[in-house]
């Protein structure tokens, strides 16, 4: 009873602060508000025991996320630009594809059911033979780096390139930006 | 006996951290300026933070949750008043002033969506 | 009485995504984002003893970590290279200046 109180009050605020950042019009207030929306993200994580991914969460969505939107904030406009044309063809559209997804949902096994393929399939193998392989008290730990190595090197990968891309996009406009003006106003 | 009294403080610990954070949350939401809403904020991150850890490091014994709280209890106590300083140090230097004058009146802007250029 | 800190924390949030709705200035909003993520540091470590897992306070100790550095970063952005939401007399600092 407690816990299905607690995952309700964390989602209710969670659509609150969702409706917050579609609604108010500056954009440095809707940077702080999605760093928000992260925190009770890796909240719900952690409900759910899932504590590799609130870890993730925590750290990427309200560190890094909101500082890099901000760097973003420096180059753009401060408010958010009038809507000019009305919304009813794409809240059409996003009612239609979620009202599909949840529908596909109904078919999905209950959380932690024992029948579910995520209980059925590799995952027991790894349960079992993860002491006595890898050794680490930790299971996704385990799973993370050694069993499914690959995927990692290649999420690390991504990851990686995309932060170069990001720094080179952040740092590199804004000056060559005041200098283009600077030329401009000397000549 | 030692349970009875361990079980009493914790108790005590936790109620009174909850009470500083609930005023901590209504100062913030409620009082007029920026610098008094900076008061507000900053009575959770020292007084609340020391209460509840320690309530909670009372209802957990001796065991490793108490070092790991007393760890995150320090960091806190030190990074919290550190933050705050440093977000009035960013408005006075940027040049937010506080609003003077009896009667004070909460911010005129105070608007949800804030102030829409 | 866990459930009354829960109850007190997540009171307390409200009013301060309240605050951070609806604060005129931007330092308002930090000093509202600040709190919520002292508050959910707290938050976490209640929930992991009302669950009766108190293991979760690792993910507390990175949170506060992050939370500190992350109101650090933004107030050094502001002051290097300001959006210009303050319109009262700068001063040297911010970009204001540039």
């Amino acid at each position: 009873m407690i816990e299905f109180l607690v995952n309700l009050i964390l989602f209710l605020m969670l659509i609150a602060t969702a409706l917050a950042v579609i609604s108010v019009r500056r954009l440095f207030a809707v940077v702080m508000l999605s760093g928000a929306f992260s925190l009770l993200s890796a909240l719900l994580f952690v409900t759910l025991d899932a504590v590799d991914v609130a870890f993730t969460e925590a750290a990427v969505g309200a560190g890094i996320s909101t500082v890099l939107m901000l760097g973003t904030l420096a180059l753009t406009t401060r408010n958010e630009k009038a809507k000019t044309r009305s919304p009813m063809i794409p809240l059409a559209v996003v009612t239609v594809t979620g009202a599909a997804i949840m529908y596909g949902t109904l078919d999905m096994a209950n959380f932690g059911a024992a029948d579910a393929p995520a209980q059925t399939g590799v995952a027991a193998q790894y349960l079992q033979r993860s002491p006595d392989d890898i050794d680490v008290p930790n299971v996704v730990t385990g799973i993370l780096a050694s069993y499914r190595g690959y995927d990692t090197l290649g999420e690390t990968a991504v990851v990686f390139t995309a932060g170069i891309g990001v720094l080179i996009l952040l740092s590199g406009l804004g000056s060559r930006r005041r200098r283009s003006d600077q030329d401009e106003e000397n000549t | 006996m030692i349970d009875l009294v361990q079980e009493i403080l914790g108790w005590v610990f936790i109620l009174a951290g909850s009470a500083v954070v609930l005023i901590g949350g209504f100062g913030t939401w409620r009082l007029p300026d920026f610098w008094a809403r900076l008061h507000g904020a900053s009575i959770t991150d020292s007084a609340g933070v020391i209460l509840l850890i320690t309530g909670m490091c009372f209802k957990a014994g001796l065991t490793l949750i108490t070092v790991k709280l007393i760890i995150i209890g320090i960091f806190l106590f030190i990074t919290g008043p550190t933050a705050g300083h440093a977000i009035a140090n960013a408005a006075w230097v940027t040049g937010l002033r506080p609003t003077e004058g009896d009667g004070l009146q909460s911010d005129a802007a105070d608007t949800p969506g804030g102030s829409d250029d | 009485m866990f459930v009354v800190a829960t109850a007190a924390l997540f009171v307390a949030m409200i009013f301060v995504m309240i605050r951070l709705y609806a604060g005129p200035t931007l330092y308002d909003r930090v000093v509202a984002v600040n709190s919520f993520g002292s508050q959910t540091v707290l938050l976490i470590g209640i929930l992991g003893f009302l669950s009766g897992r108190p293991d979760f306070l690792d993910i507390a100790l990175l949170y506060a970590l992050i939370n500190f550095v992350g109101t650090i970063a933004v107030l050094k952005f502001f002051r290097y290279r300001a959006i210009g939401d303050i319109s009262q007399n700068p001063q040297s600092g911010g970009a204001a200046n540039d």
